[in-house]
């Protein structure tokens, strides 16, 4: 099995690196549904630049990266600038690991569970054994490294590779159970991208046990480290103005650019004078409007909050891009015991097929030749939200069909009657 | 929420044995709907009347001014052009128009370009342009309006079109001595068909084509701002019987409707009304009256998505759309006898749609950007826009997504005989733990070798689409003395027998043969879809052809229907797809012919055929020859490893070779 590993990394790394080399890279690098204000590489390369003139580079509206990425970023582009494309590759397999790792540790938890738990008879097939254990996290590595959408985004060099290794590094330690390294990485995240603060939500579950002051003192550690991360870019910078332009760049959406999300068309089309109303409306949206309900509902699995609220926040966030979505996706082999109850996988499969091919080709038809226009692609984006929300709602609802029918049983019976379990 | 919150499992595989047993009949259901949806877009209720949305353009809100004398001059320059036409008989008479742009009072430039032929041995080819700019005396040099007009020497092959740079000089003539222009005017005269208009373009816009070895566009030593639109103009002579507006451009890209609505305004205003204008105008003598309305639309539709469907430009105007330049091409069919009475009687009318034309133009504000840019022409007054006609496409695709996930759910469905065991089991439930691996059904879906033949046929596909431009191979072939023809047929042969065999290589299980079969349809369907959006005569006649394949081709099949199958999808492989098409083609050109006569002469039309789609995509940017290969030459070759799969009794695989 190692030696399987290792090749998996060998092989997605070599593809990796034959695109980055190709003549692909370039074409890649600028499609709109990869590299977004936010991530994308030319803006890095932008505030290197100005970062070594010595002018700040958060004074215009260019650079939107935190200045630790930006600084490391920038003395690897002045001093081995051959070496940054092998930077992008190991940050990718080095997410992929440790989610191999977390999926591992997760599973052997939930088989630990199991053990205590009493299941009716009739549901071995959706139960998780141990031999489940190694293929599934092999699974859950490879849709990492082969999802053409991870692929797409290292070799755009986006800084969503960046994003996704600490979220890596944060669900390894969640599912470690390793207070402070854990929140660390949330906190750089949420430093970065702002979204990923739902996700105080699955490590509060995971690590308070019920009680009351074990949460408080995670959201203390939470919110300390924020706070000397903040410092610290304070003292790399000399003002605060990374702030403005990195989550207020990013809860304030001032750059229209088309993307794959919902937010560029409503905010082009909108009066000025509502725009602060949607503004707060969208963000609540992405944020904590599904937060109370799903953490309320899914209190005892905080794995399983997790991905719901990684998969919503990749819809719903104000610069989405295909990096964040190929990052959820891998979560699903983790969920596959679920799998079976997923009656919309055939149709999701579909959305995403035609709206992924049809996406560049509309974007052809009203850039380039004219004769179509934003309403195409708005369209085609609302598309693909809508195909990804339907896997999410599918693989909420069958998380709880499966719980239901582990405790009774797959076929039920009424009056001798096989009996139509209906959900409400 | 019922659909996703049934959480009954039973219910569902109820839903799909139903579905399963009639999936051909909802398949052919959506097929037939397709179909007559098409056609209920003839009738009048379903299509909507022409208008110009773009109110700048006002069409006809000036009097005309351009006068008699203007028709003479035309008249004189033609007599001229004649005489030079004597003297040079393979090229342009350079000297002569530059003189006459330079009496007028242009800025004259030349314009030198080189093509390096992309296949055989490499020839050169050399051409020059000629334009000259007035520029306009009220703005300045921000925009501009082409109007061009190729030049055939006396030894080409294709129809005499000696009238327009008279007629161009002689309106060049008339605009030079106006004040009124907005915006610069640019007459082009061409040289070598598309190819000097290609060269001109690329020239002008400094395009980033990657074709850049194969053509050397060269430099314009002057510019004109941005253009706006370009009316170009092939005139057979100025006894003219009727006006045919071309429109299909490059990639089936359509000018907006504005702008062919505006010259429908103009000419029906300034022609007389023995001189119809329309788009695929025919002699009036020759029209049919008092026929079916909706069938006599319905064919004008079908008529309109062939020609767009090969990419082709049907004239030098389908150029500018890649640049997204409104522009088409008017062309005066003259008269089969003329006499010497009516000579000349149609100069003065096409000056003044000319005039007209340009006078609306010069109006414009903002480049077109109203109105449609995907439409069906009904007829000269009445359109199809794409909402009405996109769900055509969709019906007839549909099936093939539907197929699909009927093989799929009845993958997962259990088979109801099946079930009767399990419940029978289910009484006797000690006995079922042993039992129960022998009765249900194990699916093996082989995943890495549906995608190992996934990957073969693309790879295959993807040779197919970049070898005709390998300089090595094209010089080899050269040496052997080879033609590019022979050399383009050889590979297109070759590649069909490669498609043949190749799906072969790897060995594939029932289940696994099913999970290819979704996998070819869901792929296909896919491409059908980006194809009709960037080209919908294509992918739409393309979808009349392939759609079938998802309602016939199925797996429980008798020998005999398996048979028909497979004829039916060798039938579909893309080469012999594209000889029925010539085939049918020259039957219509060549009636008097007998059949076999006529499939001899298709095989070497087809020949051209293939070695001219290839030349269009090196140079043009063609992207058909690259869509056949790529996309449905590989699909083809997966959907052939489907129908060849068969069934021994015992159920075990065994592996076909064709």
């Amino acid at each position: 099995m190692r030696k399987k590993l290792v090749l998996y990394l060998f092989l997605a790394a070599v593809l990796r690196y034959f695109l980055i080399i190709s003549k692909f890279s370039r074409i890649i690098r600028n499609r709109v549904e990869i590299s977004t204000p936010l991530n994308s590489f030319k803006r890095v390369q932008e505030g290197a630049y100005l970062y070594k003139h010595g002018i700040n580079p958060y004074s215009g509206d260019l650079v939107h990266e935190v200045p630790t990425i930006l600084l490391g970023l920038s003395w690897v582009l002045n001093n081995c600038e051959c070496l940054l494309p092998f930077l992008f590759i190991a940050l990718d397999l080095l997410t992929a690991f440790f989610l191999y790792e977390m999926t591992k540790m997760v599973l052997r938890s939930q088989l630990d569970q199991a053990r205590k738990a009493k299941y009716a008879p009739d549901t071995e097939d959706i139960q998780l054994k141990t031999d489940d254990v190694e293929p599934l996290s092999h699974y859950v590595m490879m849709a990492y490294l082969f999802n053409p959408f991870s692929v797409a985004s290292c070799v755009a060099q986006t800084t969503t590779v960046f994003s996704n290794f600490f979220l890596s590094l944060y669900f390894f330690f969640l599912a470690k159970k390793q207070i402070t390294p854990c929140m660390l990485f949330l906190a750089i995240e949420t430093m970065r991208s702002m979204y990923p603060v739902v996700l105080l939500a699955p490590a509060v579950l995971q690590f308070s046990e019920n009680s009351l002051a074990k949460a408080i003192k995670v959201v203390n550690a939470f919110l300390a480290l924020c706070g000397i991360l903040s410092f610290l870019h304070y003292s790399m910078i000399g003002n605060w103005s990374f702030f403005d332009s990195t989550l207020g760049f990013i809860f304030h959406y001032r750059d229209l650019q088309p993307n794959i999300g919902v937010f560029w068309y409503f905010f082009t089309e909108m009066f000025e004078h509502f725009r602060t109303m949607f503004l707060v409306t969208f963000q609540m949206n992405a944020t904590i409007l599904y937060l109370v309900p799903l953490s309320i509902k899914l209190r005892k699995d905080p794995m399983m909050l997790a991905t719901i609220l990684l998969a919503l926040i990749a819809i719903f966030r104000s610069y989405p891009c295909v990096g964040d979505i190929a990052f959820y996706l891998a979560f699903l082999p983790l969920w596959k015991k679920c799998w079976k109850f997923m009656a919309q996988n055939f149709i999701v499969f579909c959305f995403f097929l035609v709206t992924v091919l049809v996406m560049p080709t509309l974007w052809h038809l009203w850039i380039y030749a004219g004769s179509a226009n934003a309403n195409f692609y708005f369209g085609i984006t609302l598309g693909f939200c809508t195909g990804q929300i339907f896997l999410v709602t599918d693989l909420l609802f069958a998380h709880v069909k499966r719980e239901f029918c582990l405790k009774n049983g797959q076929k039920l019976f009424i009056d001798g009657k096989e009996a139509k379990i209906i959900l409400e | 929420m019922g659909i996703l919150t049934d959480a009954s499992l039973n219910q569902r595989n109820h839903l799909g044995r139903n579905f399963l047993k009639h999936n051909r009949k909802i398949c052919a259901l959506f097929y037939l709907a397709g179909a007559v949806w098409f056609c209920c877009l003839g009738h009048s209720q379903f299509n909507h009347a022409t208008y110009l949305s773009e109110n700048a353009l006002s069409p006809g809100l000036v009097y005309s001014e351009i006068k008699v004398e203007s028709a003479r001059i035309a008249q004189n320059y033609l007599d001229e052009l004649n005489r030079e036409r004597e003297v040079y008989r393979s090229g342009i008479p350079y000297n002569w128009i530059m003189a006459k742009m330079q009496q007028i009072g242009l800025e004259v430039y030349t314009h030198n370009f080189t093509l390096h032929y992309p296949l055989g041995s490499g020839r050169e080819f050399h051409g020059e342009n000629i334009y000259g700019i007035l520029r306009a005396p009220r703005i300045g040099s921000t925009e501009g309006i082409v109007f061009s007009a190729p030049y055939r020497p006396p030894e080409s092959v294709h129809p005499d079109i000696t009238a327009s740079v008279p007629l161009l000089l002689a309106f060049a003539e008339f605009t030079r001595r106006k004040n009124y222009w907005a915006k610069d005017l640019i007459f082009l005269v061409t040289d070598r068909e598309q190819l000097g208009m290609h060269a001109w373009l690329e020239a002008y816009y400094k395009g980033d084509l990657e074709d850049a070895s194969a053509l050397d566009a060269g430099n314009l030593k002057g510019r004109a701002g941005a253009l706006q639109a370009a009316l170009n103009l092939e005139i057979q002579d100025f006894d003219a019987e009727y006006l045919n507006v071309k429109i299909e451009g490059l990639n089936g890209q359509l000018p907006n409707l504005d702008m062919f609505n505006l010259i429908q305004r103009i000419a029906a205003r300034e022609l007389p009304v023995r001189e119809p204008c329309g788009y695929k105008q025919t002699s009036p003598r020759k029209r049919a009256k008092n026929k079916n309305a909706v069938l006599e639309n319905v064919k004008a539709m079908l008529s309109m998505l062939l020609s767009q469907a090969n990419g082709v430009p049907t004239g030098n105007h389908g150029l500018f759309h890649r640049y997204r330049v409104e522009a088409l091409t008017l062309e005066a069919v003259k008269k089969p006898k003329s006499d010497y009475q009516s000579r000349g009687a149609a100069v003065l009318p096409l000056l003044k749609v000319i005039e007209g034309v340009s006078r609306s133009l010069n109006n414009l504000l903002e480049r077109f950007h109203q109105s449609y840019f995907f439409y069906i022409l009904v007829s000269n007054d009445r359109f199809v826009s794409i909402g009405d006609f996109i769900p055509c496409l969709l019906l007839m695709a549909g099936p093939l997504f539907i197929k699909a996930f009927f093989l799929w759910l009845g993958l997962n469905v259990e088979d109801p005989e099946m079930e009767k065991c399990d419940e029978d089991e289910k009484q006797a439930e000690s006995s079922q733990t042993e039992l129960k691996p022998i009765v249900k059904k194990e699916l093996d879906l082989q995943y890495s070798k549906v995608l190992r033949i996934f990957l073969i046929a693309h790879l295959i596909g993807f040779l197919a689409s970049v070898m005709p431009e390998n300089r090595g191979l094209n010089e080899v072939f050269a040496t052997l003395g080879l033609s590019s023809n022979q050399f383009i047929t050889g590979l297109a042969v070759v590649f069909s027998i490669v498609a043949l065999l190749a799906p072969h290589i790897v060995e594939l299980n029932y289940d696994g043969v099913e999970l290819l079969h979704i996998v070819t349809l869901l792929e296909l369907a896919s491409v059908l879809v980006v194809v009709g959006l960037l080209n919908f005569a294509l992918g739409f006649l393309l979808s009349i052809v392939i759609a079938p394949a998802a309602i016939l081709v199925d797996r429980n099949h008798n020998a005999s229907i398996k048979c028909l199958n497979r004829f039916y999808v060798i039938l579909l492989h893309p080469l012999i797809v594209s000889y029925g098409v010539v085939l049918i083609l020259t039957l219509n050109a060549f009636p008097e012919l007998g059949l076999l006569a006529v499939a001899q002469r298709a095989i070497g039309a087809t020949m051209d055929a293939l070695t001219y789609s290839v030349v269009d995509s090196i140079i043009y940017g063609n992207w058909v020859y690259n869509a056949v290969t790529i996309a449905f030459l590989s699909n083809w070759m997966m959907l052939w490893r489907v129908v060849c799969y068969t069934k021994t009794e015992e159920g075990r695989p065994k592996l076909k070779t064709s």
